[in-house]
């Protein structure tokens, strides 16, 4: 049987996210060389019920797994930890295919890529402890720099991200997992860091001034008046 | 002093069962008022990833339930604490549903702590911060990624100080309430 590589898309941004642009990059690379795709958004998968037996089914089809979602308050967010956890339970006491490879793709909105490295502990631990076959993970900082648009339109700015992916698809095309030079590659900021901040306040200030709220983006809510 | 409770445990594990109690018990003895928030009883959505929390509504998430409610209980306690079942060194996913609402409590804006970049605060003071995961067998690689991740919030929701720990339910309940006391106690310390 082909095998079938599954993007899982972690972040419910709309109507585009970074994890769906760095995610579907990746897949059309594989795509290009002969695999199956299938992506899933998680935050539709996990609805209902059929929903989410649709989920487990696809992951146990496939081979590469390939998660990609955004870091949320320091690891991994909601919809990416409940489906873990819904994997790890599906999978517990089952005949597993063997040598089911997962591949993480973590972006963070700070510019240090930094940010991200315990998220990828979390989903390495589960991959040993579910019975997949780690196939590395690509930690991404300065996400907001690729805001959602597909990786074709940022060209320039994501020249290394895309030849990680690159290297990445081509490692795993060949059955081995992302090579140390895509996960550096990956991990080198896209624009400096100060350039990031800068540009970041400008937009954050700008969308203040969309919704009107211009003056009050420090506001404190909750304290007791 | 005011301590709010972030209760990420499944139906009947070990961290309600054990912990929980112990930590309501050590926290009373202390003088500490607690408000408890058992996250799976309550309708809580997932963060959307709108960030309408930062610029539409600032400060306050655009989805109205109960999160709300914890964001302002949080902001406005001493000592939050989060309690979870260990999962692969992380969160239970009860928590993270609520954790991942807290991000009206910090600003768009970025600053430099400790050479890295983080949001900024958007109020004058945060609490204190206490990680407690439970496991039901000792093991370091969940203790080490836990703490970890404690460590990582403490720096990006401003804590003053943070204590962690991953605790073995299967040492019991004597043991338990120990280093439920020697946690509360290392942050009393801080304070």
């Amino acid at each position: 049987m082909k095998k079938q590589a599954l993007l899982l898309v972690g972040s419910a941004h709309q109507p585009r996210s970074t994890s769906q642009s760095l995610g579907e990059y990746l897949l059309e690379r594989l795509a290009k060389g002969g695999l199956d795709t299938e992506t899933l958004f998680l935050h539709r998968a996990l609805r209902s019920e059929e929903t989410t037996e649709e989920l487990l089914a696809a992951v146990d089809r496939a081979d590469p797994v390939i998660l990609a979602f955004p870091l949320y308050v320091d690891t991994l967010p909601y919809l990416v930890t409940r489906t873990l956890e819904l994997l790890a339970a599906h999978r517990q006491d089952r005949d597993l295919p063997g040598g089911q490879r997962l591949l993480v793709i973590v972006n963070c909105g700070f510019p240090e890529a930094a940010h991200n490295a315990v998220a990828l502990e979390i989903c390495r631990r589960f991959a040993r402890e579910t019975g997949f076959t780690w196939a590395g993970g690509l930690a991404l900082g300065g996400g907001g720099a690729i805001n959602g648009r597909p990786l074709s339109q940022v060209q320039g700015l994501a020249r290394n991200v895309i030849r990680a992916l690159d290297m990445t698809a081509e490692a795993l095309l060949r059955g081995e997992a992302a090579p140390p030079a895509a996960v550096a590659l990956m991990e080198r900021p896209m624009i400096p860091a100060w350039l990031y901040i800068r540009i970041g306040h400008r937009l954050w200030k700008r969308q203040a001034r969309k919704y009107g709220t211009s003056g009050r983006l420090m506001a404190r809510p909750f304290v007791p008046s | 002093m005011k301590a709010v409770l972030l209760d990420g445990s499944r139906h009947g594990d070990s961290s309600s069962q054990l912990v929980r109690p112990a930590i309501a018990t050590e926290l009373k003895a202390h003088g500490w008022s607690l408000q408890p928030f058992t996250l799976r009883e309550l309708e809580i959505h997932h963060c959307w990833g709108c960030f309408g929390c930062w610029v539409q509504t600032p400060g306050r998430c655009l989805i109205n339930d109960v999160a709300r409610d914890i964001a302002a209980a949080v902001i406005n306690s001493d000592l939050v604490i989060h309690l979870t079942p260990v999962t692969f060194g992380g969160y239970s996913s009860e928590l993270k549903k609520a954790l991942d609402r807290m991000i009206c409590l910090v600003s768009p804006f970025f600053t430099k702590i400790g050479g890295e970049i983080h949001h900024k605060p958007r109020y004058e003071r945060f609490p204190y911060l206490l990680g407690i995961g439970t496991v039901e067998q000792a093991d370091e690689e969940l203790k080490r990624i836990f703490t970890k991740l404690v460590h990582r919030n403490a720096i990006n929701m401003h804590a003053p100080a943070y204590a962690a720990d991953v605790i073995c339910t299967a040492d019991g309940p004597e043991a338990v309430q120990l280093r439920v006391r020697s946690l509360i106690r290392a942050v009393e310390v801080e304070q």
